[in-house]
């Protein structure tokens, strides 16, 4: 390869955060698309405009998804990027590996690849980086081989992710870890054959800090919660006096609820249960005084997505409470997602997002067509407008005969 | 080609259908497909997963993923 | 023989043994220095995570490196973390501060934890992306090159999660971040009748548009579209490289902030526009990484502890945050979108 300059991405090889440039340096030393990547991009820099292209069919045999296409506008100046492609693994839950694993995808993409990864993509996959057509095959062949499997793209369910949970956090309310592998592979073809109106995405947060962001990103969010009241270490609250934290100031006057009194006399800290909303401040502020109830699950919220094309949206509640339990092989949720992405497949527009068809046919509909009974955790306040749409049912249930008889 | 977690096999009528189907138009969503040949959409799907395996129909993505015979709709190159 | 449908390795085979001993029964943890989580279980049994910052875009070589301290100092286990971390687990406290040392002596960068900024979730932008109105991985190396010291302490009134999108699109959670940067396209794609006619599928084309702003031109062989309507999403330029959607003189970034995710204190929130545009400076976006830095600054010397960027603005209501932060409103900031109203204020109290 003869060596060309890139001055423009050079100046990104100064200051003290890590260097993607010095990575795709790193790459080009033995792989000749990432040198030439080099080049297409130092010309973007200086025209200040991107130079890959999308299209063609590209895919393994079998699969609907899990490949992107993706080929420079230049081919004959860029010879050895004008495929390069990327592919989507399959993460572990959690992103935890061991090296031997680690080693294992570094070695099959060094043989087929430009050797550059994204670790992780935003949905969590492994994402590799630029690779030729012809290779495409071959290296899900190998990765297949030593164990791995490929992640959604298109109209799929797409690679679910989920935070740390009981691997490594005190507040995880589920085991995340295993929810997501175990609904992973029950809806295999569901992620592996795109058959939906447009793309569907789950990620399971262990608590209401949802540090997967699931709210903002997925179209089901699982996020941990409690039903019964958090648990109070008095022992605890007082060692955290005598440390000098200010529990009025950075817990009690924060808490969105005042559902938490602290007595500075006896250094107590009290919580009225039923006022609190389980937002996880305080659990946040003094983990070793303060943590959730007994009684575990999750709260369900279905339609977040970002902006394209009706706006963004942040999931809503769906299911106030629901156990998720390993015992019963999260059954009561994999039931609720089929009845979900169901009426979705059956009343979604092409391109629509599950958020953006119920918003189009009335979560009225949506709750009728999955069968789940309206309660008022679902709306942060009732309607405002009287155009109520009545059906038979309710006439027959609520309209009274002129002398007072039921009809 | 192994599939760990099949769904049992397709219905070849259904499968039949669909290649009729597909022959008459461009591309199309399952779902359509599905209204066209009177048959259920779970059906479909199997049947689609079953003939990309076979290489007669592939999937397609056009922002948003279509199924096709197999070579019939050219994308960008 | 390939397997299809085998799903991801299973997780338990990557947790470290002090991880599968004291699984679900993590008690509290603590934050010993930036960079450095101890997570005690109640078995006793402690965990130190060392957080390094990434970017994102690695090569094997990189992990493969990272792959050496591991299996040195964390008996071969590590994860990654959402926001693009490694997170080094190590079960053996006699190896944490020779860990610091190596990861010091290797150049790596330990922080990201607490009231501090973590890495930068962002795209793919003109590295590998079709419709980028900017570049990801550089001006996420730019920004975090200049506030590489709120990284790696915490001094700040609370944490910093920022996004960077390099489209209109926003993939990535650029929509929910205290900060986010996104690149913004401001023209409709330009057609090249040419290379439509050559080999565009003009129905797939026609439908590829959100909004219905292409409609068939069968005089032509080509496409119209209304400019009216197009919201400059580049779908179009992914079906069609003849729809190009690309403008050197008018992409630029925009900066929303605001925004978070996290149920704590007050429920999750959208990042706000409060900078329309900025130009697309490559290399090292200057105007970018200096209108960020300012409202860093703002946001340190005046909120109250603890208090996230939207929480912050929220409080001193956002008419006062464009008087401190001497950022001009226009028309450009009003809403005129599908979900506007909610974002009028009605109520005649506010301030000046």
């Amino acid at each position: 390869m003869t060596e060309k300059k890139t001055p423009l991405l050079d100046e990104l090889e100064t200051g003290k955060w890590p260097s993607f440039v010095t990575e795709i340096k790193r790459a080009a030393v033995k792989s000749e698309a990432a040198g030439e990547l080099l080049q297409v991009l130092e010309r973007s820099y200086a025209e200040r405009r991107g130079h890959w292209k999308h299209g063609g069919i590209v895919g393994v045999r079998g699969y609907g998804g899990g490949v992107i296409g993706r080929y420079v506008d230049e081919p004959q100046t860029y010879p050895n990027v004008a495929e390069f492609h990327t592919i989507r693994l399959l993460q572990p839950s959690g992103w935890f590996y061991n090296t031997k694993t680690l080693r294992t995808v570094c070695d099959i993409w060094e043989k087929h690849g430009s050797g550059l990864t994204n670790m992780h993509g935003s949905t969590g996959d492994i994402i590799l980086l630029g690779c030729k057509t012809d290779q495409i095959q071959p290296i899900f062949d190998e990765f297949s081989e030593a164990g791995f499997d490929l992640g959604g793209s298109g109209s799929c369910l797409r690679t679910p992710n989920c935070c740390v949970g009981p691997g490594r956090c005190e507040h995880a309310c589920y085991d995340t870890l295993e929810a997501c592998y175990n609904v992973t592979n029950e809806f295999m073809d569901e992620l592996h054959r795109p058959m939906w109106p447009y793309k569907s995405k789950i990620k399971f947060s262990g608590c209401a800090n949802d540090c997967t962001s699931s709210i903002a990103r997925s179209d089901c969010s699982v996020i941990g919660t409690w039903r019964d009241t958090l648990r109070i270490d008095q022992d605890a609250v007082k060692e955290y006096v005598a440390n000098k934290f200010d529990i009025q100031e950075m817990v009690c006057d924060k808490c969105p609820t005042k559902c938490l009194s602290f007595n500075a006399e006896t250094q107590e800290l009290s919580v009225v249960g039923e006022d609190c909303t389980r937002c996880m401040h305080c659990i946040n502020m003094m983990p070793k005084a303060i943590r959730a109830g007994k009684e575990k699950g999750a709260t369900i919220l279905i339609g977040g997505k970002s902006t394209i094309v009706q706006s963004a949206f942040m999931s809503w509640v769906i299911v106030p409470f629901m156990k998720m339990e390993t015992e019963d092989d999260f059954e009561p949720f994999k039931d609720l997602m089929r009845r979900i992405w169901e009426w979705w497949d059956e009343h979604g527009k092409s391109r629509e997002r599950i958020g953006e068809t119920i918003y189009r046919l009335g979560m009225t509909k949506f709750l009728q067509g999955i069968e789940v009974e309206p309660v008022p955790q679902m709306v942060f306040r009732p309607r405002a407008n009287p155009y109520v749409f009545w059906n038979q049912d309710d006439l027959d249930r609520s309209g009274t005969a002129l002398d007072g008889s039921k009809l | 080609m192994v599939f760990k977690m099949a769904r049992g096999p397709a219905d070849p009528e259904v499968k039949a259908k669909v290649l009729e189907y597909l022959a008459k138009v461009q591309k199309a969503k399952s779902r359509d497909v599905a209204v066209a040949i009177g048959a259920t959409k779970s059906d479909v799907d199997n049947a689609v997963k079953e003939l990309t395996a076979e290489d007669l129909v592939e999937y397609l993505y056009i922002t948003t993923t279509f199924i096709c015979l197999k070579g019939k709709v050219q994308t960008p190159d | 023989m390939a397997v299809l449908d085998q799903g991801p390795p299973h997780y338990k085979k990557m947790l470290p043994p002090i991880v599968q001993e004291n699984y679900g029964q993590w008690k509290y943890h603590e934050i010993p220095s930036p960079g450095v989580l101890k997570h005690v279980a109640e078995s006793g049994a402690t965990l130190y995570s060392v957080r390094v910052g990434t970017p994102r875009l690695v090569s094997i070589d990189f992990i493969r490196d990272v792959c050496v301290i591991a299996d040195e100092y964390c008996d071969g286990f590590l994860r990654w973390t959402t926001r693009n971390n490694i997170e080094f687990l190590v079960s053996d406290d006699a190896k944490l501060n020779p860990l610091l040392e190596k990861l010091e002596a290797e150049g790596l960068s330990v922080g990201g934890t607490g009231r501090s900024i973590s890495n930068i979730v962002h795209t793919q932008g003109w590295v590998h992306c079709h419709t980028p109105a900017t570049d990801a991985s550089g001006v996420v190396k730019a920004v975090m090159d200049d506030l590489y010291e709120y990284f790696n302490t915490m001094k700040l009134p609370a944490k910093l999660k920022m996004g960077l999108a390099c489209c209109l699109n926003m993939c990535g959670a650029a929509h929910c971040s205290d900060i986010a940067i996104v690149g913004v396209h401001r023209t409709p794609p330009r057609i090249n009748h040419d290379v439509i006619r050559k080999g565009t599928e003009i129905p797939s084309l026609v439908a590829s548009c959100p909004t219905g702003a292409i409609r068939p031109d069968p005089k032509n062989k080509s496409v119209i579209v209304n400019e009216d309507k197009c919201m400059y999403c580049g779908n179009c330029y992914t079906m069609s490289p003849g729809m190009e959607i690309y403008d050197p003189k008018n992409d630029g970034i925009a900066i929303l902030i605001g925004g978070k995710t996290s149920n704590a204190r007050s429920a999750p929130s959208f990042s706000r526009m409060v900078i329309p545009f900025l130009p697309n400076t490559a290399p090292r976006w200057p105007e970018t990484t200096e209108a960020i830095r300012k409202i860093i600054e703002l946001w340190i010397a005046n909120a109250r502890k603890g208090e996230r960027v939207g929480e912050w603005v929220e409080r001193i209501g956002w008419e006062k945050f464009f008087s401190l932060a001497e950022l001009p409103f226009s028309d450009m900031l009003i809403d005129d979108y599908i979900f506007s109203r909610e974002t009028f204020r009605t109520s005649a109290s506010f301030k000046y």
